[in-house]
């Protein structure tokens, strides 16, 4: 508990002391309230603005949600079928990094045009945000099976079936973990930017409305509350890790 | 695989009746294969017919293997000892399937299985247990690929059973990196024991371990043989533990590989540690040690 309480505490203090230098300098240099609003102003809009927030909220979590769970899930299968035929990987491959190469926020409207305002061209914007960190980690892992391991395995008679499943897919385990760490974060991300090209609620399409409207402070409450979800789903995964991989990866 | 692998692991499976007791040996459970093994009747577990492999090299072949036979008789301790890099390996990946020599065949109880996977029991120079299983469950993990794998409660009591005979009771629910290099070796060497395939190849199972463990190790690979009496081919470095375990040693040549000399080692089982003092112990180690010499000079010379 003590080694634990060591590790939070420097980022717990740096955090307060970023606020308070902040609280100081509002308003300490006179600083207009729609240049920079002080974290007072900021806790004040968030508290007075609850109701419409937790409505925006819902929606962005919910959607960030589908969208993550379908990404992570693509990256997978893709993975799975790239590792299983050599040939699609060579032939795919660029592909993969190529469909990332293609701005988001370019893409998005694109996908309004083609599947309309529904969930569908939403959904697509978040897994294509998402499955690719999925699917090269989890490709990556499933390359990089201890070789005296998969010995054994051949030696021992396994089926292509038994070795995918019983070896290489446990042992990229950890590596796949990480693809979906960066996933979640992403998912985020592209939640907020499917939103702010079109939709009629979420916290991205709250955002887009307050900047027209010059509220910076509450697009800095928008902020906070994304951080937040990022953080959130990023622990989630953090613990689901600690839960699947309980055994202490080899050292080489 | 194909239809012939799998009439084959029948007559494999009536042999393979485990049983962590004293005396009772592996084929007394089956009629049908007398103990003494006479070569007319009972084909031997393993027979190597002069083996040729080699490897691409750039434009050239590099032979690694050149018209290596051997055999395992039923029930019988053989090992191999050869200079490092002398195609052992090589030798290894053709018995379990992986590879397929150029000429020459491998037969088993008397079938063809040349270039065929999963007729043998493995157990790897290292450890090789999968991180996250359990002991218990890596000790599975052999039956679990078999082509006919026995029902998991059936598996799961043997391999309980076996596991607190070979002094592994209390880690059953241990992951491999708890225990120690020598019961992990003990795992492995116990989820060889308990796959289906009568046939075990050792590779050079101690070769990691420290001396006192590996003469350890040694002492218990005996009475643990000497209980069960599987046909066993194991590579080793070492020519005392060699000796000290095997019916028969085969010495091989330098890269390309053949067999050098046939070595029969001629004490009682079960046998003790002691007959390493023994002058007939010392002077086929002495024997076997200068063969290896000038193999290990004509390599420099050349």
């Amino acid at each position: 508990m003590n080694a634990y309480f060591k590790s939070v505490w420097p980022p717990f203090v740096a955090v307060i002391l970023f606020i308070a230098i902040w609280q100081g300098a509002v308003s300490l240099f006179h600083i207009e309230k729609w240049m920079l609003p002080a974290p007072s102003d900021i806790a004040r809009e968030a508290a007075t603005q609850a109701e419409r927030l937790g409505m925006h909220a819902s929606a962005t979590i919910q959607l960030t949600l589908i969208g993550f769970a379908a990404g992570t899930a693509v990256g997978l299968l893709i993975a799975m079928v790239l590792h299983l035929v050599p040939f699609l990987k060579s032939a795919l491959y660029p592909l993969l990094i190529l469909s990332q190469n293609i701005p988001t926020i370019a893409l998005a409207p694109l996908l309004l045009i083609w599947f309309g305002f529904g969930l569908l061209p939403k959904l697509i914007t978040i897994i294509l945000v998402c499955f690719f960190p999925v699917a090269v980690a989890a490709m990556d892992g499933l390359t990089r099976t201890d070789a005296a391991m998969m010995n054994y395995m051949r030696m021992a008679g396994a089926k292509r079936h038994h070795i995918f499943w019983k070896l290489e897919l446990p042992h990229a385990l950890p590596s796949v973990f990480s693809g979906i760490k960066i996933a979640a974060t992403y998912s985020v991300m592209g939640a907020i930017i499917a939103e702010w090209i079109g939709a009629d609620k979420g916290i991205g399409y709250y955002m887009m409305l307050q900047k027209s409207a010059y509220r910076t402070d509450r697009l800095f409450v928008a902020i906070m509350i994304i951080v937040a979800l990022s953080l959130l789903l990023f622990l989630f995964i953090a613990l689901l890790e600690k839960l699947l991989v309980r055994w202490r990866p080899q050292k080489r | 695989m194909n239809q012939q692998q799998d009439e084959h692991v029948q007559p494999e499976r009536g042999a393979r009746a485990l049983e962590p007791k004293h005396g009772e040996k592996l084929h007394s459970a089956n009629p049908d294969l007398p103990t003494n093994t006479t070569a007319a009747t009972v084909p031997p577990a393993l027979d190597v017919v002069d083996v040729h492999a080699s490897f691409r090299e750039r434009r050239s072949r590099l032979p690694v293997l050149n018209g290596l036979s051997l055999t395992v008789k039923q029930g019988e301790f053989v090992a191999i000892v050869g200079p490092s890099g002398c195609g052992k390996s090589t030798l290894f990946h053709i018995i379990g399937g992986l590879l397929k020599p150029q000429e020459g065949q491998v037969l088993m109880n008397g079938h063809d299985v040349t270039g065929q996977r999963g007729k043998i029991s493995y157990m790897p120079q290292q450890p090789a247990l999968f991180p996250w299983r359990t002991i218990e469950d890596n000790v599975l993990l052999a039956g679990e690929v078999a082509i006919d794998a026995p029902p998991r409660a059936e598996a799961l009591a043997e391999a309980r059973k076996w596991l607190s005979s070979v002094g592994l009771a209390g880690f059953e629910q241990a992951y491999p990196h708890m225990l120690s290099g020598g019961m992990q070796q003990r795992a492995a060497f116990l989820r060889a024991l308990l796959s289906l395939q009568e046939l075990m190849l050792l590779d050079e199972p101690f070769s990691a371990l420290d001396a006192l463990t590996r003469s350890d190790m040694q002492r218990w690979l005996l009475d643990i043989w000497e209980q069960n009496r599987r046909s066993v081919l194991f590579i080793t470095h070492n020519i005392e533990e060699a000796l000290l375990l095997a019916d028969r040693v085969y010495v091989l040549s330098n890269r390309p590989a053949t067999v050098l000399h046939e070595v029969h080692v001629p004490f009682d089982r079960p046998r003790r540690e002691e007959i390493t003092e023994e002058s007939a112990f010392l002077e086929r180690k002495r024997q076997i040690a200068q063969w290896m010499r000038e193999e290990q000079q004509k390599a420099r010379l050349s």
